[in-house]
């Protein structure tokens, strides 16, 4: 508009909510910078503990390696037998399909977390979970896991159930956020809680998503028979371990 | 420049000088602007001029067709009846045919017009006017009026008495309007379609709305031949004018008794309308629209709850651990050590574990008896396979004296 005419004088001041807002801005972009120095901070100390902890882990691994083989050879000096314990972790690997199921049976696998063909969940080994296990026996394949073929699970095929979502563990602040209070902080605390069964198995064992597992390369012998019966089915003991790194 | 609520009236000969400073905004230009309302009313209030028409009620049914019913290998449709003409035997009657009357034809006694509540049509009214105090509304509908002084533009009464068309073009002139009129005359273009053979050969801009109030001004005949220039007295304000095609902001220019008189048709907030029987302007929803003020004053801002920090929990993809460092080194930061001293090892072309101090007494008392096992195995073995070695031999040697002796 040409003849532009101020009706009002208006001094040359710079409006108060905008003052407002800058002052607000300006703290909140301080408290903003000073959590991420302390966030850094005490990322420094956390990952010095994880790797504290996952040394310490190393030592008790071949510490009980080693332990076993001298258990082993004392009982041959002596001319008898060492019998290590049972395994009270097993690795429950799913190799039916959805299709004609018995509902007890699909309940069970459900129980198990085995919803899907080749799904693998660790489960305690208890009375109540043989009986389980019992049930849903010529549908699984099950065994003994070995604490490499468990690292490597965890590592590569690890999703965590947060909030009902399928989480990837990609950082131990996955695994900070749900398993922190009982004392897991970090995927070596995990792997250790796996591995030994330990007071926070129930807890651990929950925090993760069934294992997704592929096909096995090189196959399956025959589903259709129990692996005692040169099949696949029931309970093959240490050689789940060669199975499942075939399905990883 | 919008909303201004102080006004100055022009003088009719000189834009550049004011007759009357600082006259206040008739209560009408604040107004809540309800689009809603004026578009309702405008598509009700723009049926009501409409003639009836209808098609020939006979049309198309001015045969005695029959159908000539199943069993002679057409359809079913009537037919013209008789013969010796093309016509016959034809199909009549349907909207599908051709020469059929169309289906549901027009009667004239169809619904018209539209009846519209009085209030909606005052509060539409209302709404106009106060979007034409709005420069950006009055800019959007199209009106160029960059050269205008003032919206809403005041000029004193003087313009009512122009009766000659050179006198209202130069008054456009000297306020910046006449680009608008320039707009109409230079966009007026033949109309599409039949109507332009029915007598509206041209479509036509709307240009500036002059607003009077004197029952006996001239300026009707002046402005009358200026394309696109309307004329209308403020007790008549028409909607179809205030808001053309239900859009807001029409350009208008109002003399200065004219304007005064808005207070009266209208009313305003501490008074009812004087002219409007009992009518009184709609109310705005938001006494305060500074919603910037709003939400950065303290009292907003005390009860307000810190912005929430989006933290993304993982990584967007996941990579293998196994296979990647960085990803490995995220999760486990021994694992680069491990690493090292598996390859440093390898170098030094030792097992890859760290260095067991072996139980060496555990290992040679296990391994002396191992052997003592194996030895005793072996001298078993031994013994058993002299053994056959030697009934074998007592057996040959048998045979052999019996054969002899035969």
């Amino acid at each position: 508009m040409s003849q532009k005419k101020p009706q009002m004088q208006v001094e040359q001041k710079v409006p108060e909510n905008i003052v407002k807002k800058t002052a607000r801005d300006t703290k909140l972009r301080e408290a903003v910078a000073k959590r991420r120095t302390d966030r850094l901070a005490a990322n420094k100390t956390r990952r010095a503990q994880w790797e504290k902890n996952a040394q310490a882990y190393q030592n008790e691994y071949q510490a009980a390696d080693k332990s076993l083989v001298d258990n082993i050879r004392k009982a041959k000096t002596e001319g008898g037998f060492y019998v290590p314990a049972e395994a009270r972790l097993i690795l429950v690997v799913r190799i039916r399909g959805i299709n004609t199921l018995n509902p007890q049976v699909r309940q069970t696998l459900r129980l198990l977390k085995l919803r899907q063909l080749h799904n693998a969940a660790f489960v305690r080994v208890n009375k109540a979970t043989i009986e389980m296990i019992r049930k849903v026996e010529p549908y699984v394949t099950y065994g003994y896991p070995s604490r490499a073929v468990i690292k490597n699970l965890i590592y590569k095929r690890g999703y965590a159930k947060i909030n009902g979502q399928r989480i990837p563990i990609t950082n131990n602040n996955v695994i900070e956020q749900q398993l922190g209070k009982v004392g897991i902080h970090s995927i070596e605390d995990l792997i250790h809680e796996i591995v030994t069964v330990g007071a926070h198995f129930k807890e651990a064992n929950r925090f993760l998503w069934a294992f997704k597992l592929r096909g096995p390369r090189g196959g399956f012998i025959a589903k259709r028979r129990s692996f005692i019966n040169q099949g696949d089915w029931g309970n093959r003991e240490d050689l789940i371990n060669d199975l499942v790194k075939r399905m990883i | 420049m919008t909303s201004v609520p102080l006004v100055s009236v022009f003088s009719a000969d000189d834009s550049t000088k004011v007759t009357a400073k600082h006259i206040p905004l008739p209560a009408v230009f604040q107004t809540p602007i309800r689009p809603d309302i004026v578009s309702f009313v405008h598509t009700n209030i723009a049926k009501n001029r409409r003639q009836a028409h209808a098609v020939n009620p006979q049309a198309g049914m001015q045969h005695s067709a029959e159908s000539w019913g199943t069993g002679r290998a057409v359809a079913r449709i009537p037919r013209v009846s008789g013969s010796g003409t093309h016509r016959s035997g034809q199909a009549a009657f349907g909207n599908q045919c051709r020469k059929g009357r169309m289906s549901l034809p027009i009667k004239v006694w169809r619904r018209w017009h539209r009846r519209v509540n009085i209030k909606q049509k005052r509060h539409a009214a209302a709404s106009a006017v106060a979007a034409t105090g709005i420069v950006p509304l009055v800019l959007a509908r199209g009106h160029r009026i960059s050269q205008v002084p003032q919206i809403p533009l005041v000029v004193e009464d003087k313009i009512e008495s122009y009766e000659k068309t050179t006198d209202a073009l130069n008054f456009l002139k000297r306020f910046g309007a006449f680009e608008d009129v320039q707009k109409v005359v230079s966009t007026k273009v033949v109309r599409a379609g039949i109507s332009k053979q029915r007598g509206k050969k041209y479509r036509v801009r709307k240009g500036p709305l002059v607003v009077y109030f004197n029952e006996n001004a001239k300026l009707l005949k002046a402005f009358r031949n200026v394309p696109g220039v309307e004329v209308v007295n403020v007790t008549r304000l028409n909607l179809l004018q205030l808001a053309p095609g239900g859009q807001l902001g029409r350009f208008v220019i109002w003399t200065q008794s004219a304007f005064a008189h808005l207070d009266k048709l209208f009313g305003t907030y501490r008074y009812a309308s004087v002219l409007k029987d009992g009518y009184q302007l709609l109310r705005p929803l938001l006494t305060n629209p500074d919603l910037a003020r709003i939400i950065n004053s303290n009292q907003v801002q005390e009860k307000v709850q810190p912005a929430k920090t989006t933290t993304v929990l993982h990584e967007v993809q996941k990579k293998n651990p196994l296979r990647n460092t960085k990803a490995m080194d995220r999760l486990n930061p021994y694992a680069r050590k491990q690493r090292a001293a598996a390859i440093a090892a390898i170098k030094a072309n030792t097992k890859g574990t760290k260095k067991i101090k072996k139980n060496k007494a555990l290992k040679k008392a296990s391994r002396a008896a191992f052997n003592k096992v194996s030895a005793a195995l072996n001298d078993a073995t031994n013994a058993a396979v002299q053994e056959e070695q030697d009934i074998k031999v007592k057996y040959f040697s048998v045979q052999k004296g019996a054969a002899q002796a035969e």
